[in-house]
């Protein structure tokens, strides 16, 4: 809990810095850095160049990671699949990412997750083991052992549930999943990822899993979510397998709000966000905004 | 001598060690892991009696066998693993300094022989037997069910501890790092029949109180059968005029090989240790080639062959009539590529190759206790509650050495059906409680997932009409993995389980 107030205060001031600088209050604060953009969604280009457009459009790196602090990449490693089959997340936007951090000074930058296959099949056959180590990453595999309980008063089912000690003492938390089929949430976007640093069964998030869902992201916020929609699976998800079931949407999303990024992912499977339930919980919760055309967003496609 | 005989029981004790490291996933199959197990003459020869076919992959046993006759027992002496790990262990636990008076007893060397001949008729008759007594089988299986559990458990332990130290955790979590790309698992490994084995184990460790190489002299059949052939040895120990009387080879002899006569040894008992040589003061005993005319009866009588033949064909009878059911209880789920179940039994040496590289990576297979009737027990079974047979792996057919598992493309085991899973419908939550899950359907590794969903109403416990995702099993698509129950979140028997039913077996490539 205490880690968590900690981590919070950061990133609230982090956010609350940037809001000031906004302002212009601060003319040394370079012009990106005061960006205001919720949502950037680019399109068409290689996974690295859409991830380091959309994150740009946010206002750079800096606005996230500030010199000296230690970041947490996230991206699902879950599954024993190849990039292509679209299970994992894309390893050269995971990359970009690490550099991206690397280049605006962070102290170090882990990359993990709680695999569902053996892990060591998953960090490899991803390629976001070799992709993020070239890139200056620290990966690493889960140790069972490191997990802390982290309270969750205001869960509705879920009052607390184990957390990965590596995230909780992060200074910036980067959510980075890839947008797939997925047969109870529907689609598995930012707020499944999460399940990535969730120790204990996770298996029991699965029933009642809309509110459940929103309960574990309360206790956590990432600073930036980038949704990996180059590839996307439509079917047969989360661990796909089939190529058939595999489209190339080439987009990738980047956001401060974690709702409105998913709810931007969802219109690539051509549903409505409303239909997603764990949004319309989370947005009532206040985590976010669902409705797109509240949220400040930029549109760019790089194939001009 | 002694150095030399020393340094190369360390140097394949310390290769029996690597090769067992390497057999792990990501299992690149350039050292031949099962190497020890298939340079076993007396598996080899049991194994292809029983299963009354060649198998090529053990030619090295027969190399071994042939280099017997003229070098008699060196296998034992230079080179079998299990005898280096008496060998250190007598060491341990013998008192040192303790002189005997008189030769020790005699008594049980025969029994060896006995072993041997019971193994061999059962072999004759169909019933593999020389996998609880081959020593090769013996030491890779405890390795693999005890002991490197037990060292898994405590280096995790001292890495857990470094790792909690806040200043040097980079550092300990890059050795850590290291250790589990080169010899420690992703996960602690456990295993059902780790007690039993691990005693079976102890005991023969123990019984060097009552004797030096114990097991070597008085009860493996390997060691049996390569002092029948070493019956004709072309090794000479020649004993000088100048000897003094003084019993000093024949008190250090670990086989009890030299008799009262001090001039003369057992020639099929001995194992060419040369200890004999190194404790000879005045220097009187040599070493030369020629036709050695020490003596060289075998120590078994035609009676106690007879008898032992006889327990042979009783235990083959006892067993193969049990009344355990190899098939009905649905539990021996064989690891994908298992050749046909009778073919299986009699080729499976129970040696754990297949369990100790699954292990490194889904965990599914265990040794079996009577899952797959009293002929079965310690072979391997899918046990998928505790662990999943990966997708995208094919290792523990790499690894077999009699190829009871048959070496698979992957394409090809991936599509192969080791079993089937069936819903236990009072157990799967969507099933009795009327609530959405989809750990199942989730984890399906196949493309097109073998779980699938009827998606209607119905009346929750509570009274209420909701939509609800009721999952099945496409029986076509299931290959019987097992992922689906390793997963179940439900606690206790999963709501979803496998069992052997449709399972498809490989024809052995002759």
């Amino acid at each position: 809990m205490e880690d968590i107030s900690r981590r919070q205060f950061i990133i609230k001031s982090a956010v609350a810095g940037a809001a000031l600088a906004s302002f212009s209050a601060f003319p040394d604060i370079t012009s990106a850095a005061a960006s205001d953009t919720e949502l950037a969604v680019v399109k068409n280009g290689t996974a690295a160049a859409m991830v380091r457009k959309a994150v740009e459009e946010l206002g750079d790196m800096a606005r996230f990671v500030k010199k000296g602090q230690k970041v947490l990449l996230k991206p699902n490693i879950g599954w024993d699949r190849l990039p292509e089959q679209a299970a994992n997340t894309n390893p050269e936007a995971v990359a970009e990412v690490v550099k991206m951090c690397l280049e605006v000074g962070a102290s170090r930058v882990r990359v993990l997750d709680r695999t569902c296959n053996q892990p060591q099949r998953c960090y490899t056959r991803s390629g976001i083991e070799k992709a993020a180590k070239e890139a200056g990453a620290e990966v690493r595999h889960i140790i069972e052992s490191r997990f802390q309980t982290v309270q969750i008063p205001n869960g509705q089912i879920v009052k607390s549930w184990p957390f990965y000690k590596d995230v909780l003492e992060s200074d910036v938390f980067i959510n980075m999943p890839i947008a797939k089929d997925h047969s109870i949430s529907r689609i598995t976007l930012g707020f499944k990822n999460i399940m990535g640093v969730l120790g204990g069964d996770r298996g029991d998030l699965h029933n009642k899993f809309m509110t459940k869902i929103v309960d574990v992201n309360m206790a956590i916020k990432p600073s930036l979510t980038i949704i990996d929609a180059y590839r996307i699976l439509l079917k047969n998800g989360p661990s796909g397998g089939n190529l058939a079931d595999v489209a190339e949407t080439k987009t990738i999303i980047a956001g401060t709000d974690r709702v409105a990024a998913d709810a931007y992912a969802a219109t690539l499977f051509d549903v409505d966000a409303k239909d997603i339930e764990y949004l319309k919980i989370a947005a009532d919760r206040g985590l976010g905004v669902m409705d797109l055309a509240k949220v400040k967003m930029k549109e760019i496609s790089l194939s001009a | 001598m002694r150095t030399a005989r020393r340094i190369s029981q360390i140097i394949f004790l310390l290769l029996f060690l690597f090769l067992f490291l390497y057999a792990r996933y990501p299992f690149g199959g350039q050292h031949p892991v099962d190497l020890f197990l298939q340079a076993s003459p007396l598996t080899a020869i049991a194994t292809m009696i029983a299963s009354r076919a060649f198998i090529s992959e053990m030619v090295l046993a027969l190399v071994i066998l042939a280099l017997t006759i003229p070098l008699g027992r060196f296998f034992c002496g230079w080179i079998c693993p299990l005898g280096t790990v008496i060998d250190g262990s007598d060491r341990l636990i013998r008192r040192k300094k303790r002189k005997p008076k008189t030769r020790e007893s005699l008594r049980f060397r025969s029994w060896k022989f006995a072993i041997l001949a019971a193994v061999l008729v059962a072999a004759i008759f169909s019933l593999q037997l020389v996998w609880f007594f081959d020593p090769i089988a013996l030491l890779t299986r405890t390795m693999t069910t005890v002991l490197y559990p037990a060292f898994v458990y405590l280096a995790n332990g001292l890495f857990a501890a470094a790792l909690s130290i806040g200043l040097i955790e980079d550092q300990a979590y890059a050795a850590f790092d290291f250790a589990q790309r080169t010899f420690l698992p992703i996960a602690q490994p456990k295993f059902f029949e780790g007690v039993i084995i691990f005693t079976i184990f102890a005991g023969i460790l123990a019984l060097g109180m009552v004797g030096r190489r114990f097991w070597c002299r008085n009860l493996c059949p390997l060691g049996a059968l390569l002092g029948i052939f070493s019956k004709f040895r072309l090794t000479k120990r020649y004993v000088s005029e100048a000897c003094t009387d003084c019993s000093l080879c024949q008190s250090g002899c670990r086989m009890n090989a030299i008799e009262d006569d001090y001039t003369v040894n057992n020639t099929v008992e001995c194992i060419e240790c040369g200890e004999c040589l190194s404790v000879c003061k005045p220097h009187t005993v040599s070493y030369k080639f020629g036709k050695n005319e020490g003596k060289n009866e075998i120590d078994l009588s035609r009676r106690r062959l007879i008898q032992a033949s006889l327990a042979g064909l009783a235990g083959l009878a006892v067993v193969k009539t049990a009344a355990v059911s190899r098939n009905k209880t649905g539990l021996a789920i064989r690891p994908p590529g298992s050749i046909p179940e009778s073919e299986f039994l009699d080729r499976c040496i129970r040696c754990q190759e297949c369990v100790r590289i699954c292990a490194s990576t889904g965990a599914c297979l265990q040794p079996s206790l009577l899952e797959s009737g009293l002929e079965g027990v310690w072979t391997p079974i899918a046990v998928p509650r505790i662990g999943y047979c990966e997708y995208n792996c094919n290792l523990c057919g790499k690894v077999c050495p009699t190829n009871a598992i048959q070496d698979l493309p992957l394409e090809r085991k991936q599509k192969l059906r080791m079993g089937m899973a069936y819903f236990d419908k009072s157990r799967c939550i969507p099933w009795y409680r009327q609530e959405d899950c989809l750990v199942c359907e989730e984890h399906c590794p196949l493309p097109d997932k073998a779980i699938k969903f009827d998606v209607r109403e119905a009346r929750g416990p509570d009274g209420t009409i909701r939509v609800v995702k009721f999952p099945y099993v496409v029986e076509s698509l299931c290959t019987g993995c097992g992922i689906c129950e390793t997963k179940c979140p439900v606690v206790g028997p999963a709501g979803i389980f496998v069992t052997a039913a449709k399972e498809e077996r490989v024809e052995a490539a002759s």
